[in-house]
């Protein structure tokens, strides 16, 4: 005969065993959800004319990716990446999302690096409700004001801004800083340019804003009006060919004014073809940091990127962004539970969720009313003679510049 | 500022010569109106990675691996893609050369990977002032080197026998043939010589900026060039560069680099709706 305690305990462990099996054979097809496994989409220009930067940001999401899948996925499912190139076009990002809202249903989707295609795409998002979480740009029209189920997953222009004019103008010593920034013609050219004079004007300065074409062979014009103007300092806004056409033409020149870029233009290649010359006054802000300027935070990152071919991208900080926004998606899948849909990620995230990224970026977090996610910055630059990066500071000095 | 830009508009002028030349050698020789010169431009580019930093050539070297790969390239283009159309109507042989463009893209990507390479040639470096003009030592390199280049070219064109042999197959391919001429084997020389002149555009252009696919862009410059100078005429390419380099650098300083695209672009309409057939190029008279 049983007794009454053992039959209780019987029953307290036949549940406990049903409501695993349960979770286990939990499944939601439209949600991308299946009991081995979750789809996840991701779209990335890794053929187009910004693959040079979007590639490697791809690979450092598949790589987070694999090692979260070697560990025994999330919660018992492997992670599924179904990747489309989107060659940054506007029209093949909407039809790579329309298709994992759909035709194969994703939980969520990272990557789409097109930020005309993002405010273009804001009344689909809302309407599909797919989650786009950590994005390889961040559209203004995107965060300001937060449109649902869209999280940004890199540094803003505002935020690159304020912290590179504050940070030289303060390591300048300067009262009022005279601002060049050559940026290219396109939309976001255009948001940094505001971001940058804003941030000049501030401080009493002047700034004087210098097109300049994406397909350029030459920047002799540009580089003469930044000569005309005798500026402290000089920003860069544009792709990796024109940041070495404007450093190499003004190391031509003798115009030993430092420079600091766009987060998208910290990468080795860069430096490599700049060379020492034109290189040393060559710095960038960034959100995420390289490999080689924090080897204690980087060092999983490190050992992961040589264990799956990708050891020459450890140090391009688009690898490291792609890497964090991975093991950030990993995390927030985790924390959706065990029978994880759109809505429930979507309502996690958006009640506040902050990524461990273990220091390899500023914090990433996301409110109700912060959808950016990255805030914080540093400057970097490059030692030629140790062929490292290394930064001005921590993080949490330059939160001074931020407003 | 008139100075510096001109002399600039002219160093650049030279590298954009030395492209469309390739281009105007292709069309004279085959008639083909080649939409992968620009990526052939590209494909040189990536070719003096390969030699410099994965064969670990001189400069030298280099060149050479360049010019002999570009060659070869040329040569095959030519015998599978373009002779097999020869005598079709002009669409297919358009579509052809717009096909090879994204082949040779996507063959580059898959071979060199997405982004750009850097390409650091021992070449001069540094820059020198004469008089209110300051100028790079690569840019003048850059220069020198197209128009020797462009003048190798020229006297091959005229005191050679294979020069002439293209001319002549160039002027009436009929002819050339009753009269014994291999008209393959010079189609096929035709076409190693432009590939081999956009290759060593994209290796200086390359060494200037980056090796990327993006080159493609700068190097179909040259076909407004060769229109505006004249399809057919080999001076007219050279110096259609040289304008097409002063314009761009004579709008993007004095104006904007926006009025770059509008100042090329406006004289190659103009030119084609009232002297097709170029500067320094022949009209040409049809007999019924």
């Amino acid at each position: 005969m049983i007794s009454n305690r053992l039959r209780l305990l019987l029953a307290g462990v036949t549940l406990c065993f049903a409501g695993v099996a349960h979770a286990a054979g939990f499944e939601s097809p439209q949600d991308g959800v299946y009991a081995d496994h979750i789809d996840w989409g991701m779209t990335a220009d890794m053929s187009g004319p910004s693959s040079g930067a979007q590639n490697p940001w791809g690979q450092g999401f598949q790589t987070a990716m694999k090692v979260v899948n070697a560990r025994g996925g999330v919660n018992g499912r492997s992670i599924n990446v179904l990747v489309e190139d989107t060659r940054y076009d506007a029209t093949a990002e909407r039809v790579a999302y329309e298709k994992f809202v759909s035709q194969t249903p994703t939980l969520g989707t990272s990557g789409m690096g097109n930020s005309s295609a993002q405010t273009a795409m804001i009344p689909l998002i809302k309407r599909a409700k797919l989650p786009v979480l950590g994005t390889y740009t961040t559209a203004k029209a995107t965060v300001e004001p937060p449109t649902p189920y869209f999280y940004g997953g890199f540094c803003g222009f505002k935020e690159m801004a304020q912290v590179g004019v504050g940070f030289f103008t303060d390591h300048l010593s300067l009262k009022s800083p005279k601002v060049a920034l050559v940026r290219l013609d396109v939309a976001s050219g255009k948001e940094f340019a505001g971001y940058v004079e804003a941030s000049v004007t501030a401080r009493g300065g002047t700034f004087k804003d210098i097109p300049i074409k994406v397909v350029a062979a030459d920047a002799t014009p540009q580089v003469l009006e930044i000569l005309a103007m005798k500026p402290d300092f000089v920003a860069i806004h544009g792709v990796t060919t024109t940041s070495i056409l404007v450093m190499k033409g003004l190391a031509q020149y003798g115009l030993t004014a430092p420079a600091f870029a766009i987060t998208y233009l910290g990468t080795p290649s860069v430096y490599e073809s700049l060379g020492p010359d034109a290189g040393k006054n060559y710095s960038f802000v960034s959100c995420f940091s390289p490999a080689s300027s924090d080897p204690k935070a980087s060092a999983a990152m490190s050992a992961a990127a040589d264990q799956y071919g990708q050891g020459k991208l450890k140090d391009d900080v688009n690898f490291v962004a792609g890497w964090v926004i991975g093991n950030m998606v990993a995390d927030a899948i985790a924390k959706a539970g065990a029978e994880p849909t759109r809505e429930k990620l979507s309502q996690m995230v958006n009640a506040g969720f902050t990524a461990n990224t273990g220091g390899l970026s500023s914090e990433l977090k996301y409110t109700p009313t912060d959808h950016l996610g990255l805030v914080g910055l540093k400057p970097l630059s490059y030692d030629y003679g140790t062929k490292s990066f290394r930064s001005y500071g921590d993080y949490a000095d330059f939160t001074k510049y931020l407003n | 500022m008139l100075m510096q830009f001109a002399a600039s508009g002219f160093l650049l002028g030279s590298v954009y010569g030395l492209i469309a030349l390739g281009f105007a050698v292709i069309y004279k020789a085959t008639r083909v109106f080649n939409f992968a010169q620009g990526m052939l431009m590209a494909v040189g580019a990536y070719l003096a990675v390969t030699g410099s930093v994965a064969l670990h050539l001189p400069v030298l070297g280099t060149f050479a691996f360049v010019i002999l790969s570009a060659a070869v390239l040329g040569a095959l283009i030519q015998t599978v893609l373009i002779r097999p159309l020869a005598g079709r109507p002009l669409l297919p042989m358009v579509m052809i050369t717009i096909a090879l463009s994204i082949i040779l893209r996507a063959s580059i990507e898959l071979i060199y990977g997405g982004g750009g390479r850097t390409l650091n040639l021992a070449l001069p470096s540094g820059s020198v002032l004469i008089g209110p003009v300051r100028i790079s030592a690569i840019h003048v390199t850059a220069a020198a080197v197209s128009w020797l280049c462009m003048g190798l070219f020229m006297a091959f064109f005229r005191f050679s026998k294979a020069g002439l042999l293209m001319r002549a197959t160039a002027d009436s391919h009929e002819a050339a043939v009753l009269s014994g001429v291999n008209a393959n084997r010079i189609n096929a020389l035709a076409w190693a010589l432009g590939t081999v002149l956009a290759a060593i555009g994209g290796l200086f252009l390359g060494q200037l900026q980056l090796a990327s696919v993006e080159l493609e862009a700068i190097g179909l410059l040259a076909l407004p060039a060769v229109v505006i100078g004249g399809l057919q005429s080999i001076p007219g390419a050279i110096i259609g560069g040289l304008l097409v380099g002063l314009i761009e650098q004579l709008a993007s300083g004095y104006i904007s680099p926006k009025a770059r695209d509008i100042f090329i672009y406006v004289p190659l309409l103009l030119i084609l709706l009232v002297r097709p057939w170029g500067l320094l190029g022949e009209r040409e008279l049809g007999r019924v």
